[in-house]
């Protein structure tokens, strides 16, 4: 205890340094006084007395010293003065340390920004207690991207042994639902398993989470409200378990509320999670009609791979239900949560994070060689040290200390750069990366700042701290730098090579874009508006309702005001999302069905006759359909030229008959009577798959929840806009629409790869300017070690151009290294991002050679300014310095 | 050996400061140091000034006090006084050094006689 306190006033002492010295020194003098008197008093002449007195004391600084080691902290005094000495020192050289801190700044907040959104993708976990377990499981099928259950084959398997501690669905698509009380809401709610909270580890923060017994059919209808809505809609009442909310049109009572971090698996946002209520006839096997998404937490300790080959069993037994010639197509899937949510965004967040890495690098190497350049520059102040006594230890850390201090102010800088950053990427950033949206700076992140800076600090700050304060540096004599001369170089070296192979894959992903913006789609995107327009199924409850609101539109919308084309199509393109069938179901008379698998997906459009006019769609041969084609009794389709190819090689369609199965009932048969180009509908970089078209009739066959109508018009998006949506209003005002012109939607299919080529391209860009800046600084330094022997050169003869290429020729043969490790490294790198890639072969040489090419110039062009002042030194003026 | 020849001296010569001030009650530094002169005879001084290192890890230890006075000359000085903390830790370590030299004493006189045999 008597340490501690000894401790904390010695502490204290640090910080009131002067005035305890103040005292002391007055405590010395009257001490020295009052001897000096005494010895008066003996009889001593005055100058003895003093003498006497100084020497008894035994030295006043030395007495000074031995109670400062005792009063105060040595290690602290040490500490503060080395901050003190930084801070001056920077100051002294302002535009180098603003230097420092910015190329810092740059490289720390970069990173920082990057890592604030890759980290979600990469590495947090996901919201859920111990979410290594929990996986999401199914079959996955030719047409489905993402893999499912059908529900009579998942109670089969919820009654059998399973590798899982628990299970839960959830079913595809979610619900529109409306609430129809007073201030109706259109939200969207998920429909969910009674097991679904417990499994993902979820506990309500009110009321209760759902029982088996909400599941039946019949029970009565309740619902789990998120944390958003039941602050927005109920304003946060605590009594909120058990009041009624009107749900298209029915009550159902609200038994909890859910945290305020939930996050739906799919990442779906949701406003209230409704139980399934799977019937008698959703679970007959026979007839699977319903589509569910499993999840499951895995029983611990079992991995993945054991899970797969225990459900194999059961996954072999469903498949008695699938036709024989599917079953080659079909398998089991088991995946982590995390893979499902992140699969697509994976690489390139790989590739994001290596690119600001890389940058980050880049930084600190350019702020090493400014501190090595400094401190050549200030070997006779550490000889100077050295000689009056710091030891080794002392000089080292006092260079480390100014590497923190510039580290700290540049991750304090960078901080805010981050900031900014983050706030562009998520302003360009399109839809569908997973939880870009959550990115933010908080507490993980700031740790990650810092540790960062951190590193920069120790990179750049100990290879300069290592040079050993030689004695002739004490005669102020420049010596030469060969020793570190490579050092140096070779770093310039490093920058160039990771520039080079940035620049080559910003090339690609640009080129890509390029490529993939530029596709042709097989349609005009020009002066073409969409509507899109939804029928909520609680109001629109029958094939008669919804085809009379879409007869009553195509009239309406019919009298386009200023003329212009008007289409309605069931779907779109180019993205996907058509209804589809297998080639395998599409039958022609006098050929037999294939036996072997399914063929591949095949797409189907229900479109009114105006569809190939108002989108330019070419018919190749043949012709569209006609008014008359939508008569009850004709039965037309037009093929793709795709499938015409394949069901009717080399023969005239037209003409031929074919019929497909749709919704398990078998069309009727069908004529041929044109074939259209072929469009892009699976998004712009697949290859379209064959579809055909039916004409859209209003008949008790068709059934359609949600059409698109398609204006080819001269008028300006904003007037088609409001004409269309008071049009359908008259109608119906309460059926949402979404508009957007056919521009719009192909651009927002490349949304994705014009966002890494962006990112990629601007973290090229900062490469290429601090390996330009890492070479300029290189070349001067060079040069001004140099200055006395360019001069004696220059008076012995040599040209202003000879110098130049002198100078030039120095930095060539690392260059010529950088750049052959940089073209090794972007020959590595195309190959790990070749799923980014479009269009173009990833070994392709011109990427690398054109960023060999800039390269080289940019470098050049750096080491020619300092060359050019090389070449006009005076060699009077040199020589005569000494 | 020699830091901790230096902590024995130290801590020898808190113990008289201490004694010091216990015996003559306030007394500024230079005052102490005259008197463990006269008193030690020179021999553990080595000079004046380590007197100030000793008072200011006593003050730490809380075991005297320090105050600006007035000395006998009208010159202002530092005067400092043993606490009661003071005074227990004194008797402790009065106890202990005569222990120690009982002994230290028997010690070195049995070493005396094992020579003769």
């Amino acid at each position: 205890m008597r340490h501690l306190r000894a401790w904390l006033i010695r502490l204290a002492g640090t910080f009131r340094k002067e005035r305890l010295d103040a005292e002391l020194s007055a405590e010395l003098e009257s001490h020295l006084q009052m001897h000096i008197e005494d010895n008066l008093r003996a009889g001593m002449t005055p100058d003895e007395a003093r003498r006497g007195a100084l020497m008894k004391l035994g030295g006043v600084e030395q007495a000074k010293e031995s109670y400062r080691e005792r009063g105060r902290l040595p290690s602290l005094e040490s500490v503060r003065q080395d901050l003190h000495y930084t801070a001056r020192t920077l100051a002294m050289r302002p535009g180098f340390a603003i230097a420092a801190v910015l190329t810092l700044a740059v490289g720390i907040g970069a990173t920082t920004a990057v890592f604030s959104v890759v980290d979600r993708v990469l590495f947090r976990s996901l919201p859920y207690p111990e979410d290594e377990r929990l996986v999401s499981f199914g079959v996955k099928a030719p047409f489905e991207g993402i893999e499912f259950m059908l529900a009579p084959e998942y109670a089969v398997l919820r009654g059998r042994q399973n590798p899982f501690e628990s299970m839960t669905t959830l079913t595809p698509g979610g619900s529109d639902c409306d609430i129809t009380e007073q201030n109706p809401v259109r939200l969207n709610c998920a429909v969910v398993e009674s097991t679904f909270l417990s499994t993902f580890g979820i506990r309500t923060i009110r009321g209760r989470d759902f029982l088996t017994g909400d599941d039946r059919p019949g029970a009565p209808p309740v619902a789990v409200i998120s944390y958003g809505l039941w602050r927005s809609r109920f304003g946060g009442d605590p009594k909120v378990v058990g009041r009624e909310l009107s749900v298209n049109g029915k009550p159902l009572e609200v038994i909890g509320v859910l945290p305020a971090g939930f996050e739906m698996p799919n990442l779906a946002k949701v406003d209230m999670l409704l139980p399934q209520v799977l019937d008698e006839a959703a679970l007959d096997r026979s007839n699977p009609r319903v589509l569910l998404r499993a999840f499951a937490r895995l029983k611990p300790g079992v991995t993945i791979e054991q899970a797969t080959a225990q459900l194999q069993p059961w996954f072999q037994d469903s498949l008695r239900f699938v036709p024989p010639q599917f079953r080659a197509e079909v398998s089991l899937r088991v995946r982590s949560l995390r893979d499902r949510q992140t699969a697509d965004s994976r690489v390139g967040a790989w590739v994001l994070l290596g690119a600001v890495v890389t940058v980050f690098l880049l930084a600190c190497v350019n702020v090493m060689n400014l501190l090595l350049a400094r401190a050549a520059g200030r070997r006779r102040e550490l000889a100077v040290r050295a000689a009056l006594g710091a030891s080794r230890a002392r000089l080292v850390r006092q260079a480390l200390t100014e590497s923190l201090v510039l580290a700290i102010l540049g991750g304090v800088a960078g901080w805010a750069f981050a900031y900014a950053l983050l706030k562009v990427f998520l302003a360009i950033a399109p839809d569908g990366i997973a939880r870009l949206e959550q990115a933010s700076l908080d507490l993980r992140v700031l740790l990650f700042c810092l540790g960062v800076s951190l590193l920069a600090a120790v990179l750049f700050g100990s290879t300069p701290a290592l040079n050993e304060p030689a004695a002739e540096w004490l005669a102020g004599r420049a010596s030469s730098t060969t020793a570190r001369g490579w050092f140096r170089q070779g770093l310039v070296a490093v920058q160039i090579a990771f520039s080079l192979m940035l620049l080559a894959g910003a090339g690609m992903l640009l080129r890509s874009l390029w490529k993939l913006q530029n596709v042709p789609i097989g349609l005009e995107t020009q002066h073409v508006v969409t509507a899109q327009v939804s029928l909520a199924q609680h109001r629109y409850t029958d094939n008669a309702r919804q085809l009379a609101f879409f007869e009553d539109l195509e009239t309406r919308l019919a009298r386009i005001p200023g003329g212009g084309v008007l289409a309605l199509s069931d779907t779109l393109p180019p993205s996907g999302g058509m209804q589809a069938t297998f080639f395998a179901s599409i039958e022609v008379p006098g050929r037999p069905r294939s036996a072997q698998g399914t063929g591949g997906m095949v797409g189907w459009r229900m479109v009114t006759p105006s569809y190939f006019d108002a989108l330019r769609i070419p018919i190749v041969h043949g012709r569209g359909f006609a008014e008359a084609d939508r008569a009850p009794t004709e039965q037309p389709v037009v093929l793709s030229e795709a499938l015409a190819a394949r069901l009717f090689p080399g023969q005239d369609p037209c003409g031929r008959m074919m019929r497909f199965t749709a919704f398990d009932r078998q069309g009727p048969w069908r004529t041929v009577v044109g074939v259209a180009g072929n469009v892009k509908n699976n998004g712009l970089s697949a290859e379209g798959d064959p579809e055909f078209y039916i004409p859209w009739k209003n008949d008790a066959e068709t059934y359609v929840g949600r059409g698109f109508a398609i204006f080819r018009t001269s008028l300006s998006e904003t007037s088609i806009v409001s004409w269309t949506r008071s049009q359908i209003a008259e109608i119906d005002p309460l059926v949402p629409v979404e508009f957007a012109t056919m521009n719009t939607r192909v651009e927002k299919l490349a949304a994705r790869p014009r966002f890494n080529a962006v990112l990629l391209g601007t973290f090229a860009a900062m490469a290429v300017v601090l390996a330009a800046l890492g070479v300029y600084g290189v070349v001067s330094f060079y040069v001004s070690q140099r200055t006395r022997e360019i001069g004696v050169r220059m008076a012995l003869g040599a040209t202003s151009t000879g110098i130049s290429r002198m100078v030039l020729l120095s930095m060539l043969r690392w260059t010529i290294v950088g750049t052959m490790v940089g073209l090794a490294g972007a020959w590595f790198g195309a190959e790990l991002m070749e799923s980014l890639l479009f269009g173009i072969r990833p070994h392709d040489p011109m990427f690398p050679l054109v960023a060999l090419g800039i390269l080289v110039a940019v470098a050049l062009l750096a080491a020619w300014i300092p060359a050019y002042r090389a070449s006009r030194v005076d060699p009077m003026v040199v020589l005569r310095y000494e | 050996m020699g830091e901790s020849k230096l902590d024995l001296l130290q801590g020898t010569l808190d113990l008289m400061v201490m004694q010091t001030l216990a015996a003559l009650g306030a007394l500024h530094g230079y005052g102490i140091a005259r008197r463990i002169e006269q008193v030690s005879g020179d021999k553990v001084l080595l000079n004046q000034g380590t007197i100030y290192a000793s008072l200011v890890r006593l003050q730490h230890r809380g075991w005297i006090s320090a105050e600006w006075g007035v000395s006998d000359n009208n010159r202002k000085a530092k005067f400092y006084s043993i606490t009661k903390r003071g005074r227990k830790q004194l008797a402790e370590d009065a106890a202990y050094w005569e222990r120690l030299s009982g002994v230290m004493g028997r010690v070195m006189a049995m070493g005396g006689e094992g020579g003769n045999k």
